[in-house]
């Protein structure tokens, strides 16, 4: 009787296991890794969930539906790639959506290409990740070598040339750091003031800035992660640095922890982004609504609008590829879709500019958007506020 | 379950009778054609699952060494595992040298630094020493992290996969040959050093490190002897994480929830017992895996397992079973002696 029940137990636990690798006909298996460990990262994560569901709900794609499957890389690297390892070799999925860090996206980007399997990022900005040349890749944010151009021109036309940098060691940060400082060079000819990297989760910045204060900077460049950034800016008020010398943010100011955090400290600080929440069109104000009923956010950052237009474009691409769905079709079909998704030109949604893909595994043609809109703070706290300064679509070989 | 854990330890040991090296021979052949059962019976993903577990279990061997073997609470390993991947990524990609070169070299590199994280046991002991080898692993990420040259914030990149001639490591399968040799050899060389005069040594300064130094043993030495081991473990771990298909390392591999996961797979085999240390490494490996889409409970579950193990399983599954084979061998005796008096 009791070996009798061990080989049941042993058979059902066989069993589950085949079970999970079993993969149906008839549905779009859809992957996404992304670092659900911040309280803003479960939104985006639960809005793409949402947004599929809602997909689904309306008949799914040509009467298929979409089965997604969403897991946690906590923004590191060994995680994501084993996450996409099990979404493409056990999942099957047919397209996989990740990732937010840049440093877990890159080394995914290299799975997806082996796999052929079609890769889509929704927040990652680093521009090393489309350099790589990987025919599976897209990427739905604006590119670091964008956001860098578009920083440097407006900060030498109005603000300044002697710029100081404090520089987090995350992958965004460095790579909005370094592309700054470039262009601030090839743009005006000039070197950093001042610059220092610090800590991914550093709490104490008052001896740089004690130093920037007394190097007379015109402004200071803080590339740091939304606490960080907080952090850093409550501490140059603290300093005496007088607000006259401008705040620039790298692109997770954005970010809606940084004015929370940072409260006043946020007024007059600018960054570059893909989405401003002070967007006056229609879709943008519907979108602010949307997400402030939905998830309780009071103003939708640009990884709330990528999420969701990143799945719009999804929706798109999986609607014109001609997928068979029939059990054997899996490799053409993640073909169909990564030459659907190559498709999509001028895609007008939430985001700064339209976003347009090419078959050419170059950055050219896999960063989608290459307009930037420029957005200062002009009130903090939990209902904080803020202006579109200017909006610049940058060449698309720019910084390349 | 017992019976038969009981019936395979009596067949190794009518094996090691005939050469000791057979039985792990043996087992080496039954493990070489788990990547084809794997992929054509569930799924190919379960054999990248099969490499990390080798992984791990390298890595929770050699912290036992330290740990289990010799009573020193070090939880610094993971920044050892950081320099080995490191070391031997860098060799890799700035001096051309193969895997075969640059793992070797970057394991010496390892047995190094694992000299510095031990010199605190000199002096230090419990949680101080724990709080050194903290410190010490976290500034070593924090090194990586804010060094452009040791990968910063962008990581390291396109790191080769190793190989032999015309045969690259560059898959899922390839690589498990490689790095199941290595946690096979691990294991074997684990056991090795238990049983020789230095593993006695070892176990006389876990249990009373007074008493030990009175017999004659130089307690200081041998405790940075076993540090420098559990590197060289470390260090072979780091370099076979580092070459194994992508090619990337990043300093969020190596955080303290890293080394958090290593000494709970550690407890939960059972700190001292070599196979704790590898049923350990398994089982958190695949339970990890098992319940990713339930990320929101995962640090919640590993957390409570960890203190439910501390307070009721102090010597892990690996104690368990060892406790159980050891009373079905009394009780063998004992009925033995009767049927022969009788």
């Amino acid at each position: 009787m009791f070996k009798t029940s061990k080989i049941c137990l042993g058979a059902v636990a066989l069993s589950f296991m085949f079970v999970s690798t079993v993969v149906y006909a008839g549905e779009i298996r859809i992957g996404i890794t992304m670092r659900m460990v911040s309280e803003n990262g479960q939104k985006y994560g639960r809005m793409m969930m949402d947004e599929i569901d809602i997909i689904n709900k309306a008949g799914g794609i040509n009467g298929n539906k979409i089965v997604a499957t969403l897991m946690n890389d906590e923004c590191k690297s060994d995680k994501g790639v084993a996450n996409a390892n099990k979404l493409i070799s056990q999942k099957k999925v047919h397209l996989l959506i990740g990732s937010s860090c840049s440093s877990v996206t890159l080394p995914i980007v290299a799975v997806t290409a082996k796999a052929k399997v079609p890769q889509i990022v929704p927040h990652s900005t680093n521009a090393k990740i489309t350099k790589l040349g990987s025919a599976w890749v897209f990427r739905v944010p604006v590119s670091g070598r964008f956001y860098a151009g578009v920083n440097a021109k407006y900060v030498g036309e109005n603000i300044g040339k002697r710029i100081a940098y404090i520089c987090a060691a995350d992958a965004a940060s460095q790579n909005d750091c370094n592309a700054m400082q470039a262009q601030m060079r090839s743009q005006h000819g000039v070197e950093p003031a001042y610059t220092v990297q610090v800590q991914e989760k550093e709490v104490d910045f008052r001896t740089h800035m004690q130093k920037i204060k007394s190097n007379n900077v015109d402004g200071i460049m803080i590339a740091a992660l939304a606490e960080t950034m907080a952090r850093a800016l409550i501490q140059s008020y603290e300093a005496g640095i007088d607000e006259s010398v401008r705040r620039i943010g790298s692109s997770s100011a954005s970010n809606a922890p940084v004015p929370k955090i940072a409260g006043d400290a946020v007024k007059n600080v600018f960054f570059a982004a893909a989405y401003a929440a002070a967007d006056k069109r229609p879709i943008a104000r519907l979108f602010n609504e949307m997400v402030r009923e939905r998830y309780g956010i009071h103003a939708p950052d640009h990884d709330f609008s990528q999420a969701y237009d990143l799945i719009r474009i999804v929706e798109i691409a999986l609607n014109n590829a001609n997928l068979k769905l029939d059990g054997y079709s899996l490799a053409d079909d993640r073909v169909a879709i990564r030459n659907a998704i190559a498709g999509i030109r001028n895609y007008q949604g939430l985001a700064s500019g339209p976003i347009s893909f090419c078959l050419d595994p170059s950055p050219v043609c896999r960063d989608g958007n290459r307009t930037a809109v420029l957005i200062g703070y002009t009130k903090g706290g939990e209902q904080f506020e803020t202006e579109v300064l200017a909006r610049v679509t940058m060449p698309l070989d720019f910084g390349l | 379950m017992i019976e038969l854990l009981t019936r395979i330890n009596n067949s190794i040991s009518a094996l090691t009778r005939v050469h000791r090296l057979l039985p792990w021979l043996l087992a080496y052949l039954l493990l070489l054609p788990l990547p084809k059962l794997l992929e054509f019976g569930i799924s190919d993903y379960y054999i990248d699952l099969a490499n990390r577990a080798c992984l791990f279990i390298l890595l929770c061997v050699g912290l036992n060494i330290v740990k289990g073997f010799c009573g020193q609470v070090t939880v610094g390993h993971i920044g050892l595992y950081a320099i080995g991947a490191v070391s031997s990524a860098l060799l890799s990609l700035n001096y051309g040298l193969s895997f075969w070169v640059s793992a070797p070299f970057a394991v010496l590199i390892t047995g190094f630094a694992g000299i510095i994280v031990g010199l605190p046991s000199v002096r230090l002991e419990g949680a101080y020493l724990a709080l050194a080898t903290l410190g010490l692993g976290e500034s070593v990420r924090i090194m990586i992290a804010v060094t452009p040259a040791l990968g910063s914030s962008t990581g390291i990149m396109l790191i080769p996969a190793p190989a032999i001639g015309d045969f690259v490591f560059d898959s899922f399968e390839r690589y498990y040959y490689l790095v199941m040799t290595a946690a096979v050899v691990g294991i074997y060389l684990s056991f090795a050093i238990l049983r020789s005069a230095t593993g006695r040594a070892f176990q006389a300064i876990r249990e009373d490190p007074i008493a030990a130094s009175v017999v004659g043993i130089n307690v200081n030495m041998y405790k940075l002897l076993a540090f420098v081991i559990s590197a060289l473990y470390a260090g072979l771990g780091g370099a076979l994480f580092a070459h194994m298909p992508p090619g990337y390392i990043h300093h969020n591999n190596f955080t303290i929830i890293e080394m958090i996961t290593l000494l709970l797979m550690v407890v939960l085999g059972g700190i001292g017992n070599i196979w704790g240390g590898v049923i350990g490494a398994i089982v958190v490996t695949v339970i990890y895996d098992q319940t990713k889409e339930y990320y929101f409970y995962q640090p919640l579950i590993f957390g409570i397992s960890m203190v439910l193990l501390v307070v009721f399983m102090p010597r892990g599954i690996g104690g368990l079973i060892e406790r159980k084979i050891v009373k079905q061998k009394f009780i063998k005796q004992h009925e033995d002696k009767e049927i022969g008096i009788a």
